[in-house]
This record gives C-alpha cells, structure tokens and sequence, in this order.
C-alpha cells in the first residue's frame, strides 16, 4: 500500500440484526490524500452508511477499514472522530449554542486553550466568507441555510483534521445557494487539500465536485468508480449509464470551469452615462449591448438599442439585470446562467463581484466542440491507463488558455 | 375578627407557615426533578424501559394523598418526613413524562451529530441533550411544583409543616371564633404562594432559557427559518 493512501476500505460489510440482506456487502475502495472521492447512488443504497464506518459511527460487521494506515477499530471511537470532520444536511449546528461555540467545539474537546479558540472561530469564519464580528455571536436559527451549511463546514475545519466526511452537505439549500456552496467549497479545497469523502444523490454535483466518483448499486456495490470525465465518456454497464441519465454530453459541461475558457470584452459604462453617447457606441461598434456597472465594477445591467430612451438623462434601472458567474462555476451553470436571462451571455465575476469578462454563447458552443474533440482522441489514445488522477484542482489541470480578461 | 384583623394579629405564624409549605414543597420538587431527570435518562432510549418508569409514576400518582400520608406514618411516624416524601413520590411523573418527551424530541440528526464530531455519551448529555430538552422538563417542574403546593396542604393531618394547619383547624371547629377567617387564610395562602412560585419559575425559564429560543429548534428542528427573518424569530415564545 503506498504512502499516497489516506483511507481504505477492505471487504467492508454492515449487516444489521434480523435482516437477511446486509446493508453493505463487500466494498473495497482505497481512498488517496487529498482527493475528493464521491460516493453517488440512489437513496437506500447503502452510500451513507459506508461513510459512516468510516468514523464508526456504524461499526462494520465483517473487513477492515483503515484511516492513515491504522485500523479504524483499534482506535478509540471518539478521538478517532475529533480527527475526522464531519458534515451533515444543514450543518448540524447545536441550536442552543453560538456560532463561535459550534465551531470551537471540537478544539474545546481537544484542550485548546480559549485563546487560540476564539482565534480559530475568527479565522475559520473569515475562511467560509463570514465576517467574523458580525456572525460570532449569532444562534444558528439567525443565520440562513447557506450560511449555517458554512458554519458547519467551519465546524468541520475547527481541528484542521486531515480527513472530512461529508454528508450532502449542500442538499437542504435551494439551487442558488448549493451552486455557490459548491464553488467556495472547491476554491478552499485548493487551499486546503483535504482527503474528502462525499455523499449524494446528485449526479450532477457528483461530476461537479469529484475528483473520483464511486457509483453505487444496492448494498453499496461499486459499479464504476472513477473520474468524472471517464465515467462520462465509458459508462461501465447500462446501470451507471442509467444514472448518469439522458444527456451525458450536456453533463461534461459540468467538467470544464469558467475560468478554463476565454472570455470576452464587453463596453462597460456606469449608470450615470448618457443614453445618446450608450447609443452612438453601439452604432459604431456594432456590439449588441453595452453592460453597466456600479462604483466597484461589479455588473448591473444589459442595456441594448430597444432599452434606450433619448430623452432621458441616465441608465438608471435600464435594461435586463445581468446574471454573473465565478471562474469558478462550470460551463454548465454559465448556460444555466445565460438561459435564465435570455441574453445569450455570463459576466464573470471574481469573488469581490467585480466584473473580469464576459462569456458569450458563441465562446460556450467552441468550448463544447473542443471537448468532443479531445474527448475523442483521448479514447484513441489512452486506454489502459490508471485513471486515478492526482489531485489537483481542476481550473488548473484543464488546458489553461485563460484568456488576458482584463 | 374581621379576615384583615386575623392576618395581622397572626402575622407572625401566618409567615412561618407560609416558609414552612414553600420549603417543603420546593425541597420535594428539587429531590424529585434529581429522580425524574436520572430515570428520564436512564431510560428514554428504550422502549420498554420508559413506559415502565412513566407508568410507575403515573400509578403513584393514583394513590389519594391522605391514604398515602396515612400509610406512611406506621414506617416513619409523624413529623416531616411522611409529607416530604409523599410530594415527592407525587411530583416526579410531570417532570419524569416531560424529561423523556423532551430528550426523545431531540432531532436525531442533532445528535448524531454531535456524535459524530467526537463527543462521548456523557458530554452529548450535559451539552446538548439535556440543554435542548430543558425548557419542557421545566414545564414538568412548574407542573409538579403547582400539584405538590395543594396536596402539602393535607401534610398537616399527619403533623407536617405548612398553611394545611390552618385550613385543617377551620374546618374543625366550623361555626367557632376565627374558624371561617382560618380556612381562608389557608386557601388563600396556598394559592398565592403557589402563583408566587410559579412566577418565579417562569423567570428562571427565560433565564436559563438554551439560548435564545432554542426550544422551537429543538422542537422542529427541520424548519430553519429563511434568510433575514431569523433575528426576530427566536423568541416567538
């Protein structure tokens, strides 16, 4: 077993008593530092409980699961889960207690004195997006969805264990919010580079947030466990291909990140700018719409020919509102994004919103054409490669051609 | 007499009675919420276990107080031990019932959870389960304080403490001096000291409350409330 390993799972089995089909029957998986491997399968699959012998929160009946090269049974059940984060649906915050005290809640148990507590609190706060004096102090039933689905992440972090668990973790929010989750997630993945072990029941976030993924049938047998791409392109049975369901194509647009493409220019103009000049501009330069932006440069408004009035004075609420994206985002989401506008183009944002380019339907479309293409070739080419691949985050291993946005 | 001219000339022993029945009554619930909570722990993970101990409770409940303050003075006599430990026997089923309401109403996700962070059985206890169930094992308490107030009330028939000495020399000597003004001052005494208590129990509930309204949480622990109405959520109460 190499020193790549962080988890492995060795003929595992759950049975539980007076049921005659085990819940789990003999999965093997070896789990390397740093990936983020996700487990996808339909409810009742057993995808759940296979994570949770991973802490012992259900104990195997039968194998060996090993976390760093120690089985986990010789481990004391609760030190062994202080090393391990864990996340649930919507946190699992304690509603009684604070935020600070959710998340320093692991370090308190670890015998950290409340200096360096209340130091981790404000750090952790800081690294999910959450100002620090403002939330500190909140009960969890204060804060919205997504903002208690971070603390619960933040929890998680509190030790900085080398291993998290997480358990749809994103499910219990609307799209918007898992979307966004989803990105910031990634984005601290790279910092961080945890080992990573994900649940759920959403193929696309499977794709999305999987370094490798495992699907899997009843009694959580693997079906395929592999790489996001390679599950796409060479499903292993009518039964994955099943899952991944209609569309496999449109679903590697969840691939490829925003940021991997180049972007377009679009005319910025504040609010403040005359219809006519907005008009002239656009005779001149033959562009569809010119774009307005506040002080800060983050996007507001589409405003096109049809959207301008010559007798009034600014662009103040003209126009369709823009919807943004982060580099971050997959293609897929940029299409969701121009879809939902009707406009036929992203803004691309960084995390301040401040506007860095835009991305255009026409620029999506050669994007796709590109990756049937190497999709194609690659088949030529590699085909009996390992397909594990070493982690690394995805914008950068995807032939960069980030575009000079700016 | 008048009823006012009778308070004041027995202001002095009206007072020590008054003491006397809120300090037996609030040593019984004290002993019985120590029994009620232990047994609400011990057992409210199995079925079994909790519907045995509620119903025990519940039969001792059955029991008419003077047949059990009667029953009690052959093993310990007369005095103040019959009575204490009659209330108690009487106050553990509200605040044992509401213990094991209030644990089993803990959202499992909550805490498997905090299982799953590394807590041990203990420290899941004092932190999260007992705090989250606090606000309904107090309305046991209340419960319990309020029943107990009344029936110390008989502890006089078996020489107890309290304002049941008041009442009980009235009504014996119905018709006589004093005797109307007595059982008055008896009643009354045990009602208002009983709105006394509960007021201040009341008080600690909003105190001791596990944060601010943690009780809807652990309640309906599935409805988090959307983004922005939460600051004024918490004390809808």
């Amino acid at each position: 077993m190499s020193d790549d390993v962080m988890i492995s799972l060795d003929h595992v089995s759950k049975r539980y008593r007076g049921q005659k089909v085990p819940a789990v029957e003999n999965v093997s998986m070896t789990i390397h530092r740093g990936e983020i491997v996700v487990l996808v399968g339909p409810s009742g699959c057993g995808k759940t409980t296979t994570m949770k012998m991973i802490n012992r929160l259900i104990e195997p009946s039968s194998g060996r699961i090993t976390l760093d090269g120690a089985d986990v049974t010789s481990l004391n059940p609760t030190e062994l889960r202080r090393r391990i984060g864990y996340v649930i649906q919507q946190g699992g915050l304690f509603p009684h207690m604070s935020v600070a005290t959710n998340i320093g809640m692991v370090p308190r148990m670890l015998g950290w004195d409340r200096r360096r507590i209340d130091a981790r609190v404000d750090e952790l706060l800081d690294l999910v997006g959450l100002e620090p004096g403002q939330f500190r102090n909140r009960l969890p039933q204060q804060l919205s969805g997504g903002q208690q689905q971070r603390v619960g992440v933040a929890r998680a972090l509190a030790a900085d264990p080398p291993v998290m668990l997480m358990d749809e973790p994103f499910g219990a929010t609307d799209p918007l919010t898992r979307e966004h989750l989803q990105n910031e997630f990634l984005r601290l993945q790279e910092k961080l580079q945890k080992t990573i072990v994900f649940v759920t029941h959403d193929f696309d976030e499977a794709i999305k947030m999987g370094s490798r993924i495992a699907v899997l049938g009843e009694r959580s047998r693997i079906r395929q466990f592999d790489t996001p791409e390679r599950l796409l392109a060479a499903p292993a049975d009518e039964t994955v291909a099943q899952f991944i369901g209609a569309g496999a194509s449109l679903k590697q647009l969840n691939l490829r990140r925003v940021g991997s493409i180049a972007y377009d220019e679009a005319h910025l103009v504040t609010s403040q700018e005359s219809p006519a000049a907005v008009l002239r501009h656009l005779d001149e330069s033959g562009d569809w719409a010119v774009l307005t932006v506040d002080g800060e440069r983050r996007p507001l408004r589409w405003v096109g020919p049809r959207d301008l009035r010559p007798e009034r004075d600014t662009l103040d609420g003209v126009g369709i509102p823009a919807p943004t994206v982060e580099p971050r985002a997959t293609l897929r989401d940029a299409l969701d994004a121009m879809l939902t506008c009707g406009c036929g183009a992203a803004v691309v944002v960084d995390d301040a919103g401040r506007y860095r380019g835009v991305l255009g339907i026409d620029r999506l479309m050669r994007a796709i054409t590109e990756m049937r293409e190497t999709e194609r070739s690659r088949d030529r080419g590699v085909a009996e490669a390992s397909y594990y691949r070493p982690p690394m985050p995805r914008t950068l291993a995807a032939p960069a051609q980030r575009g000079g946005a700016r | 007499m008048t009823f006012l001219e009778y308070l004041q000339s027995r202001r002095t022993l009206l007072l020590a009675q008054t003491l006397e029945h809120a300090t037996i009554v609030l040593t019984a619930v004290a002993i019985a919420t120590v029994v009620g909570v232990l047994i609400g722990v011990a057992t409210y993970r199995h079925r079994r276990g909790r519907a045995i101990a509620v119903a025990v409770a519940a039969a001792i409940l059955t029991i008419p107080s003077f047949a059990l303050l009667g029953l009690l003075i052959p093993p310990l006599g007369l005095g103040y031990v019959p009575p204490l430990i009659a209330l108690t026997l009487y106050a553990v089923l509200p605040i044992l019932r509401n213990t094991v309401v209030g644990l089993t109403e803990i959202d499992p996700a909550l805490r498997e959870a905090a299982r799953g962070i590394g807590m041990g059985p203990l420290r899941r206890l004092a932190t999260v389960e007992i705090p989250l169930a606090w606000p309904v094992i107090l309305a046991g308490i209340r419960v319990s304080t309020q029943m107990t107030m009344g029936i110390a009330a008989i502890a006089a028939y078996v020489g107890g403490p309290g304002l049941g000495h008041q009442i009980f020399s009235g009504l014996a000597n119905l018709g006589g001096v004093n005797s109307l003004n007595q059982a008055l001052v008896g009643t009354l005494g045990v009602v208002i000291l009983a709105l006394a208590v509960d007021l201040c129990l009341a008080l600690l509930g909003v105190l001791t409350r596990p944060g601010r309204g943690a009780r809807s949480a652990a309640r309906n622990p599935r409805s988090a409330p959307p983004a922005g109405a939460a600051a004024t959520a918490g004390t809808a109460h």
